[in-house]
């Protein structure tokens, strides 16, 4: 597989780590509502097709990207730095 | 912003006590190379060097790059992996707002972290990355054995760098001339790396001097 | 035996002889000779015996698709199996030996599983090893018992046991057009691409370019030596040879090996034996051409039954000529142009026998250009001879209904030329992730459709295939009749595993093993799904075709393994490195890393070694090597306010110079890792991890910053390597540094607990953070690594009127282990900070990374696994992982947890240890048991104490 990082250009996937679903956002730090929390800590939907995940190009530039990537086929339709989508500013879409 | 320590070669007493992780490991002559013929590939460290990474706050990467050519005199582009090689200093950008910055000056970190200032952070490696460098007709051959990298003249001209990693082992390689490589990697992994190297190189037939 | 060699012409070099050895016979060829030409033009027609039967098998095919003649060569004792004598250059000195068969080839005493055919049929193995078995043999046991004869009796070549002395390599290379396969379309391919200016790649199986225009005539070799030579002059073309595409993977990224030295006896010092190829290409053209399909009838494995066009291409590209006398039987015309052109060679081709009914002119002139009587309406049902083809016999054959009529005749001769049709090589199309489709007119499988990134060129897209009569078996009677000669598959088999029920052609597969040896089925595979489709009533391409998975052809390990194997395995060394070997040190491999396991002076043992060491420790002082902990520049104006994040305690409030503990989390509440971190200046902090979690706290902390709070303006970069660490630990540890450290007192006023402190040792530039793992009172100095040796020397040299002694990773854990401090085998990923006694770091005042998980009802529990001191009462040695039990050895109980870390105390004179717990606390002062029922069989009796073990109230650290 290889993944075309915005900055380096393809790269074989050895060089990138798998780091989690892209889909999620991390409550308010102070929040305590446990069931937002228990949500981004453990659900996931685990689609079979177009999934969002964070990939680090952990041997390359080092940034965070967002791959959009199909599960069934492991097709790749999009790779962006990653644009923040964790922060709690985002709302849940 | 804390002034930072000078590179560690600034002390003349210093630098003839610093030791290089491939002293006593380099065998200098030629090797694999067949009768009649000449090596086609030149392994060498470049020791001594002051080594600092720079990345610039958001919004503050022009006045960053300006700071790297006022203090290493290399005019960086604006595109990824843009780089400028001189013979006393060099720089390579390897990743978004960050460059790797190398030069002969035992006042070049020092002299960086006063120029980036408030636009960036400026961080001394230069204890911190062993520098090799592959030169040779058959240098992109070798390199080739060791990182899934396009170093062709297309996809990597002169100056230019990347971030790349041969297994567990981290690499920035920079294209310092026509087939001229500097390979950066984690001083810890020095002697495997060039153990690597020589063993990649032998078929090509190289010289170490 | 008599020679048959032509005299002229082929890419043979017939001034370069070249001796080797078969069996231990010598013989002798060309240069340009495979092992299989070779042998062929010396007259042997006997390769091998067949896998299940021992059956006499000679060469079927004269390329990759030979399934026969595979031989294991052995070069300085190295063996390596499976090789096909059809790919196989020989080169002076060659030793090659035939497989399956003992004592020798021509007297294979195996032969007799022939005899025993039934009880090798199909499913055999499923049936006899897997089923219900009564009686004292059943199951595995039975399967142990059988093993060795059936390993002996039906294996393939034998692996050798030395250790391979090859070298292997990888190569990466990137291209915009890769062309496997340089046949005259290959070539064309290439041609085209390079006068585009694209950057391309081609890549032969076979040791000379050319493909099929080696043997099917003069104008074809003419343009491929035309076209080749253009590609050579051209600087972005790169040609290889003896290179075959095996893998097609994701995002067009290609494998391949090459056989740099396989061809030559004495490779050059440093060229590898393979390069494992990793091409990235920009698009593909497959140009990997045909391969021709033989029937299936009784006897069709006898030696001496080739493939038409295999015969034409040893005849012409080799120059060996594989009989004298030849009949040749055919579905379609493609046959007649290599009974022509053996003909030319200097065969005699006595008759054609064609089961179309009628032949057309093309055909005819070259039947009559070959000087054969032609036979059409006609098959072969059945041949004779014993380890060589005498003659066979021939039937009337009704092509439309399959049906034999009229006598039987026969008709002497040496080689039964087969050709049955074409199926174009799919393999990297059906790789790419494409369903062949089945062509009615071609009776094969074609390419399908391409997504773009590939496209199929010349006889691979099934251009310019002759196409067939679609008759696949003549269903005579008399003996075996193969579909699979590497397997020893035959179509009763293919019909037994239908009337068993297997419908599907995977499962048809796996049962009868069929297209699963080293050759893939390349010769049977269409064979065998026509059978299969006849037993189902259905039409060919509703059975299936099966998915074709890399490699294509057998790809060695060492090459895929390449320089991950052996010394050329990274390692990770500190700066120090040297000076650990030069004093003695065990070198231990931690990850990557290598650290001194303990320093053993002549005589003693490694716990001898740490007890000396940590006893020293503790009584006047020790240095350890610190450098392979993980360092982290942290700098920028919310750098404290990151940390306050990232910690569970609060890092905003630490005074420059200062260092503190700090104890991270992961978002779900567990601990992730402890280290301290240093205030360099208001904004900037250096972070130090435990050595294996460098990597992880980095990634993680990477994370946070982009792309979770994107608004803090921290910059983060690794500086393990930067530094070279050494801690100084000992009631004399400020005397040592008292009398090398320079610009700066070490006293308890300038130095307190946890304060850092700039100065000079031997000249270089140090840094000194006086904090303590051992709990005695300890400094740890940082110097730029290529100082290291200098400052540890100089530290040394410091040290000796202080008794000062190096100590290892043994007696640092040994020292932690007294202390009760914690390290990755405590923070396992199960613990909490409360299970580590760590809760009076978890800050009320502000939230931080799993701060809002932590106090989840399980994770707050007390009857989790708590940490725990244990000490052996029975002198004992505890084990590292031994359960902890409330039982004795006869009756234990369940697990109540587990022991992390063990060693001798010198303190105590006695084994300790730490134990993560159930209930730990509330345990404290009661007894248990350690039992390590697999390993040691151990069962000890313990105290369970509170984990710190020495000097709880820390006086010794702040004094
Ligand atoms: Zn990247």
């Amino acid at each position: 597989m290889i993944i075309t990082c915005p900055h380096c250009g393809p790269r074989d996937l050895a060089e990138f780590t798998y780091q989690g679903d892209a889909t999620l956002s991390r409550p308010e730090p102070a929040s305590t509502d446990q069931e937002a929390w228990n949500a981004y800590v453990y659900d996931r939907a685990n689609p079979a097709g177009e999934h969002r995940e964070y990939w680090q190009h952990a041997g390359g530039c080092r940034k965070f990207l967002v791959v959009t990537r199909n599960t069934l086929t492991h097709a790749i339709s999009g790779v962006e730095f990653a644009p923040a989508t964790g922060s709690s500013r985002r709302k849940r879409s | 912003m804390a002034k930072q320590r000078p590179g560690f070669i600034a002390d003349p007493v210093m630098r003839a006590r610093a030791v290089s992780p491939l002293a006593g490991h380099i065998e200098t002559g030629q090797f694999g190379v067949a009768v009649g013929q000449s090596p086609s590939v030149r392994l060498g460290e470049r020791f001594g060097l002051s080594i600092a990474e720079v990345t610039a706050w958001k919004g503050r990467e022009s006045k960053c790059r300006a700071a790297i050519k006022a203090t290493a005199s290399a005019a960086l582009k604006v595109a990824p992996g843009s780089g400028s090689v001189k013979t006393a200093a060099g720089a390579f950008n390897i990743a978004p707002m960050r460059w790797l910055v190398s030069g002969e000056s035992p006042e070049l970190v020092a002299n960086l972290a006063d120029a980036v200032s408030e636009d960036g952070t400026v961080t001394d490696l230069s204890h911190g990355r062993t520098v090799i460098r592959v030169d040779g007709e058959k240098s992109r051959w070798v390199l080739a054995k060791l990182f899934a990298v396009d170093l062709s003249d297309a996809a990597m001209p002169r100056g230019n760098g990347l971030a790349t990693a041969h297994h567990d082992i981290f690499a920035q390689i920079q294209r310092v001339g026509a087939d001229a490589f500097d390979v950066y990697v984690f001083r810890s992994f020095a002697r495997s790396f060039w153990h690597l190297l020589c063993r990649s190189a032998e078929e090509a037939g190289y010289r170490v001097d | 035996m008599t020679s048959h060699r032509i005299s002229t012409g082929g890419r043979i070099d017939r001034d370069k002889p070249v001796a080797f050895t078969f069996d231990g016979k010598r013989y002798s060829g060309f240069e340009g000779d495979t092992l299989a030409s070779a042998l062929l033009a010396s007259g042997v027609r006997l390769f091998g015996r067949s896998f299940k039967y021992h059956r006499p098998r000679g060469l079927l095919a004269a390329g990759y698709e030979e399934p026969n003649a595979l031989v294991t060569v052995t070069t300085d004792g190295a063996r390596e199996p499976n090789i096909r004598a059809t790919e196989l250059e020989i080169h002076d000195g060659l030793v090659a030996e035939s497989q399956n068969r003992f004592p020798s080839l021509a007297y294979d005493l195996m032969a007799v599983n022939g005899l025993a055919g039934k009880v090798f049929s199909a499913g055999f193995y499923y049936k006899t090893f897997m089923g219900p078995v009564i009686g004292p043999l059943k199951g595995t046991r039975f399967w142990m018992f059988c093993e060795t004869f059936i390993r002996r009796a039906a294996g393939l070549g034998a692996a050798g046991t030395t250790p391979d002395p090859s070298r292997y390599e990888r190569m990466n290379a990137f291209c915009d057009v890769l062309v496997v396969g340089s046949g005259p379309s290959g070539l064309e391919a290439a041609r085209k691409a390079a006068a585009d200016g694209k950057r391309v790649i081609l890549c032969e199986t076979a040791a000379s370019f050319g493909g099929t225009a080696n043997w099917s005539g003069k104008d074809g070799e003419m343009f491929a030596d035309t076209v080749l030579s253009g590609l050579k002059s051209e600087p972005n073309v790169q040609l290889l040879n003896r290179t075959t595409v095996w893998g097609y993977y994701d995002g067009n990224t290609l494998a391949a090996l090459e056989r740099v030295t396989d061809h030559v006896g004495r490779p050059r010092a440093g060229k590898p034996r393979h390069r494992h190829w990793v091409i990235r290409a920009g698009h593909v053209v497959i140009a990997t051409g045909a391969l021709e399909r033989g029937f299936v009838f009784p006897g069709n494995d006898r030696p001496g039954v080739m493939l038409a066009d295999s015969a034409q291409r040893f005849a012409c590209e080799y120059g060996a000529l594989p009989g004298r006398r030849m009949v040749v039987f055919a579905n379609n015309d493609s046959a007649y142009q290599a009974a022509a052109r053996l003909r030319e060679r200097g065969a005699e081709i006595v008759a054609i026998v064609d089961v179309r009914p009628t032949v057309g002119d093309w055909a005819q002139s070259l039947a009559a250009e070959a000087g054969a009587e032609t036979i059409p309406a006609h098959a072969v049902t059945g041949t004779s001879g014993g380890k060589s083809l005498t003659g066979v016999t021939i039937r009337g054959f009704d092509a439309e209904t399959g049906n034999l009529s009229g006598s039987k005749r026969r008709i002497a001769c040496d080689t039964l030329l087969v050709s049955g049709g074409w199926s174009p090589v799919l393999h990297l199309a059906s790789q790419a992730g494409a369903k062949p489709v089945w062509s009615d007119k071609l009776h094969a499988f074609l390419p399908p459709e391409s997504d773009g990134a590939w496209e199929a060129v010349g006889s691979a897209a099934g251009e310019g295939i002759e196409p067939p009569e679609p008759v696949f078996e003549i269903a005579a009677t008399g003996g075996k009749a193969f579909v699979d000669f590497q397997h020893d598959v035959t179509a009763d088999d293919v019909r037994l595993a239908h009337r068993e029920g297997f419908q599907s052609v995977e499962h048809l597969k796996r049962y009868t093993t069929l297209g699963m040896a080293t050759d893939q089925g390349k010769t049977a595979n269409v064979p065998g799904m026509a059978i299969m489709a006849a037993a189902l009533g259905k039409p060919i391409p509703e059975v299936g075709t099966t998915r074709f998975r890399p490699p294509f052809t057998g790809a060695s390990l060492g090459a895929l393994a390449a320089e991950r194997y052996g010394d050329l395995r990274p390692e990770r060394l500190t700066p120090m490195h040297d000076q650990h070997v030069a004093a003695g040190a065990n070198m231990y491999a931690a990850g990557l890393w290598f650290r001194p396991e303990s320093y053993n002076r002549p005589g003693e043992t490694v716990e001898e070694a740490y007890v000396r060491e940590a006893r020293n420790v503790r009584r006047n002082v020790g240095i350890v090597d610190v450098s392979t902990l993980g360092k982290i520049d942290i700098q920028g104006p919310d750098a404290g306010e990151f940390l306050n994040r990232v910690y569970t305690n609060n890092f905003g409030s630490l005074p420059v110079n200062k260092a503190r503990y700090g104890l991270m989390l992961r978002e779900d509440g567990f601990a992730l890792d402890d280290g301290t971190t240093w205030r360099l200046s208001e904004d900037r902090f250096l972070m130090t991890t435990t050595t294996a979690n460098a990597g992880r706290v980095m990634q993680h902390m990477e994370f946070y910053l982009e792309c979770v709070w994107p608004d803090l303006r921290v910059n983060l970069t690794s500086v393990t390597d930067q530094w070279a660490g050494a801690a100084v630990s000992g009631p004399k540890s400020r005397d040592v540094l008292a009398a090398c450290v320079k610009l700066t007192k070490v006293d308890n006023d300038t130095l307190p607990f946890m304060g850092i402190v700039h100065g000079k040792i031997a000249g270089a530039p140090v840094m000194i953070c006086r904090l303590s793992f051992s709990g005695e009172r300890a400094y740890e100095v940082y110097c730029g690594a290529h100082h290291g040796p200098h400052v540890w020397d100089a530290l040394m040299n410091a040290g000796a009127s202080h008794d000062i002694q190096p100590y290892g990773l043994e007696a640092l854990g040994t020292l932690r282990i007294e202390k009760g401090h914690v390290t990755g085998a405590e923070i396992d990923g199960r613990t909490t900070a409360r299970d580590l006694h760590l809760d009076w770091m978890l800050s009320k005042k502000k939230p931080f990374i799993g701060s809002a998980m932590m106090d989840r009802e399980g994770l707050t529990d007390p009857r989790r696994w708590t940490l725990v001191g244990v000490i052996s009462l029975s002198g004992e040695k505890l084990r590292g992982g031994s359960h902890i039990v409330d039982g004795p050895a006869e009756k234990p109980g369940r697990s109540l947890g587990h022991i992390t870390a063990m060693c001798y105390s010198p303190l105590y004179g006695k084994y300790i240890g730490l134990a993560l717990v159930e209930n730990g606390v509330a345990r404290i002062g009661t007894r248990g048991f350690a039992t390590d029922p697999a390993r040691s069989k151990t069962h000890i009796p313990v105290e369970f104490v509170n984990h710190v073990f020495y000097d709880p109230k820390g006086g010794r650290m702040h004094g």
